[in-house]
């Protein structure tokens, strides 16, 4: 197990750059998901660290090993792939014991090796099948046994649960962190998919078009965005923005109808805040003049999920708003209702989008 | 459509197709005993298609449940009468006395291969249920068994003509040359003569050797050159990938023809000529364009995920070629290996015009060398069928490998 540094790594294919300079250290034994939009440069970052793609500029250090300049090979380093890339035409022992065979193992150890990887992974009846006659679900378990059987100095992991169903997508996830607290190894791994990074991370890094804009642990992440990116990128549904202005005093705000929403969190001197955000369960539901820390709208859309009611609310002159409220909330299309901003979750940015406010 | 429409659908469909089959049978059969017997038969072809549009009228107008076999039995002989009838009772152009057992054999073969065919083309049209998704089925199974039995005669029939004239001697050949059949009671070493002769007086055994050499030479030496090459245009970037990958083929536009007199010269000023060094290098020369392409094609189909998990697993690029990509490409190289096996056992031009002694022809050379005035014809065709075997048994050989879906269950579900 080691830890792995990344120092201004940057990547150009032909002339489009695809990583702008990324600085990053994943700690020994952490698990670090990579998150961001398609296109974003995740996966080529993991493909960056893995070796199979050359670095434009920059260095990466396994442990204390430079390995900027190493082949995939050399790299000590295990990856599981999205499409699982199984070895057709051999049976899932063979899979398993393939990186094995270059190491000049007994047979004996191999065996040995394998074995331990089929139980660690259930895969002990499977063990003669050759790929096609496994589901979805076996194969990814079949290329998570092959990365572990040589002890890689870390895990990466390029989406891999992306071509599962719903249903076994949750239990793979389960499976992956348990793998994580079992091996106690040092785990990179790429998502689009914000439950598994939120689920899984020990730290998340959300990429945007090849930068990296937040590193943190996901509850850090989730009620600290730095940016508006992040903001929106975390969440579902996601985080509601409004355009505002600053009123006064330096914490409050006026929206496009003249309500002014104050903010309990620090704010940053010398800002001017130009958006607020704040996430579907912390605005309150109220009766439309309560009070003057009331918006007052009209539901446009309820969406029913039993747990939970979201509510659409539109707000002349501000935009909609979509709120969390209780699975049995009777608000019906088209009433008027108030709508509460809590205070200490009230985010805003600036005009470059920044977060003007600081951890509440 | 119409019951009316239905029906005149039903007939026109059910003669037109019993003139087509009982053309083709006719023909068929007639030409089968004239080859077979030495007869000289000439089918009466009208008559036969006149038979066929009875039969074809008889099943289409009888429900599907009525069609059992004692019923196309019936129309089997209905047709037959037709054809006697219309005849004068020489269907064959041979009066039915004249080798009645043969003619015999013949009639009833023809008809039951109108019938079976009429029977399986018809099946989808029945009395009264006709429509267009019917007729549509009808004539794709028409055109599948006409295209069948159109290769099947194609390929049979100039094998058959080159087995027997080849196992016959040179005074029933100049007796009848048209008489294809054979007395096998004349015993084994006289049957095979010209292959024994073949073999001992003019050197075959050699020219099989030279051509085995000279064959599987050209299959290693071009896909040592292919797999690289194909490897490097389907997976690598490089500067002039493109420009390489499409210039490949672009050099199997330049005719061997054209090439042949300059390499000629070249050869001669070498000391290439009658030397198998020289096609060593023209073969693979010739063979090399489209091995690589048909390579480069299937490597690009070949996820290249599994390359890379093979370096991932610790493995260099040319072990993971090696391991992973060649096992999995075992269709494509032996298609290759096939094709450039047979282009240079067949190869005729270069061969003729580089080689003048005899210690170093190939088959296709030593052939041609039989080709004149003092050399038998049987000799010609035995040594046409000692060309043909190896191919074909290799090609049979060669086919349970290239099957499909080799990289089944490689990636995603």
């Amino acid at each position: 197990m080691a830890s792995i540094t990344l120092r201004d790594l940057h990547k150009t294919f032909d002339t489009q750059p695809v990583i702008r300079g990324v600085d990053l250290t994943i700690a020994d034994r952490e698990f670090v998901v990579f998150v961001g939009p398609s296109g974003c440069g995740k996966s080529t970052m993991l493909r960056l660290i893995a070796g199979l793609e050359e670095a434009s500029a920059g260095s990466i250090v396994v442990g204390d090993r430079d390995v900027t300049g190493l082949p995939a090979a050399e790299r000590g380093l295990a990856m599981v792939f999205q499409s699982y890339a199984l070895y057709p035409h051999k049976t899932v022992a063979e899979n398993i014991a393939f990186p094995l065979k270059v190491t000049r193992k007994s047979q004996a150890e191999v065996d040995a090796a394998v074995q331990r990887a089929a139980d660690v992974l259930r895969l002990g009846e499977l063990l003669h099948r050759r790929p096609k006659a496994l589901s979805g679900g076996q194969r990814q378990r079949v290329a998570i046994g092959r990365s572990i059987v040589r002890d890689p100095a870390a895990f990466l992991f390029d989406e891999p649960l992306s071509n599962l169903d719903a249903a076994l997508r949750v239990q793979m996830r389960v499976e992956i962190a348990r793998l994580h607290r079992s091996l106690n190894a040092t785990m990179i791994y790429v998502t689009h998919d914000q439950v598994e990074a939120m689920t899984l991370a020990d730290r998340i890094v959300v990429f945007s078009a090849g930068r990296v804009e937040q590193v943190g642990p996901p509850l850090e992440l989730y009620r600290s965005p730095a940016n508006l990116f992040v903001a929106t990128f975390l969440g579902s549904p996601q985080m509601n923005i409004l355009d505002c202005r600053p009123a006064d005093g330096a914490s409050s705000v006026a929206l496009g109808n003249g309500a002014v929403v104050s903010t309990a969190r620090p704010t940053v001197t010398g800002t001017e805040p130009a958006r607020l955000g704040i996430r579907p369960e912390h605005v309150d539901l109220a009766g439309p003049d309560e009070g003057p820390d009331v918006v007052a709208g009209v539901v446009g859309v309820a969406e029913r999920l039993g747990s939970d009611t979201f509510l659409h609310v539109d707000i002349d002159a501000v935009g909609t708003v979509v709120l969390r409220a209780d699975g049995d909330c009777a608000a019906a299309e088209g009433a008027r209702v108030g709508l509460r901003f809590r205070p200490p979750q009230v985010h805003l940015f600036d005009a470059d989008e920044r977060a003007v406010t600081a951890v509440a | 459509m119409t019951a009316t429409a239905g029906r005149v659908w039903c007939g026109a469909l059910g003669v037109v197709y019993g003139l087509v089959w009982g053309f083709v049978t006719g023909l068929i059969g007639g030409v089968a005993l004239a080859l077979a017997s030495g007869l000289a038969v000439r089918p009466s072809l009208d008559a036969a298609m006149l038979g066929g549009a009875a039969a074809g009228l008889a099943i289409v107008f009888r429900g599907p449940e009525g069609r059992s076999p004692p019923f196309l039995a019936a129309v089997g002989l209905l047709a037959l009468v037709v054809m006697i009838g219309l005849t004068g009772g020489a269907p064959l152009a041979l009066p039915l006395d004249q080798a009645p057992l043969s003619q015999t054999v013949t009639l009833l073969a023809i008809a039951a291969g109108l019938v079976v065919a009429l029977h399986q083309c018809l099946a989808p049209l029945t009395r009264g249920a006709v429509n267009r998704h019917r007729i549509e089925h009808a004539l794709i199974a028409l055109f599948r068994s006409l295209g069948f039995v159109l290769f099947t005669v194609i390929v049979v029939l100039p094998f058959y003509v080159m087995v027997m004239t080849s196992l016959k001697n040179q005074q029933l050949l100049l007796a009848n040359p048209l008489d294809y059949s054979i007395d096998l009671s004349i015993g084994a070493a006289e049957l095979f003569r010209s292959y024994v002769e073949l073999f001992t007086d003019y050197r075959f055994g050699q020219f099989l050797l030279t051509s085995t050499i000279v064959s599987v030479g050209t299959v290693l030496i071009t896909l040592a050159f292919a797999v690289p090459g194909a490897y490097a245009v389907a997976r690598m970037r490089f500067r002039g990938r493109a420009l390489t990958a499409r210039g490949i083929l672009l050099i199997y536009m330049v005719p061997a023809i054209v090439l042949v007199v300059p390499l000629f010269a070249v050869f001669s000023q070498l000391g290439l000529r009658n030397s198998l060094i020289g096609l060593l290098i023209v073969y693979p020369a010739t063979t090399l364009p489209v091995a690589l392409y048909m390579l480069q094609g299937y490597f690009r189909g070949l996820p290249f995920e599994l390359e890379e998990a093979g370096q991932m697993d610790g493995y260099s690029r040319p072990a993971v070629i090696w391991r992973i990509t060649l096992p999995l490409s075992l269709p494509a190289l032996a298609t290759v290996a096939l094709y450039v096996f047979m282009i240079a056992w067949n190869e005729f031009l270069f061969a003729f015009m580089f080689l003048d002694d005899v210690d170093s022809f190939t088959l296709s050379r030593g052939l041609v060398s039989l080709n004149s005035s003092e050399v038998p014809r049987q000799h010609l065709m035995a040594g046409a069928v000692v060309a043909t075997l190896p191919v074909l048994v290799i090609f049979l050989w060669a086919e349970r490998f290239l099957v499909k879906g080799l990289t089944a269950g490689s990636v995603k579900g």
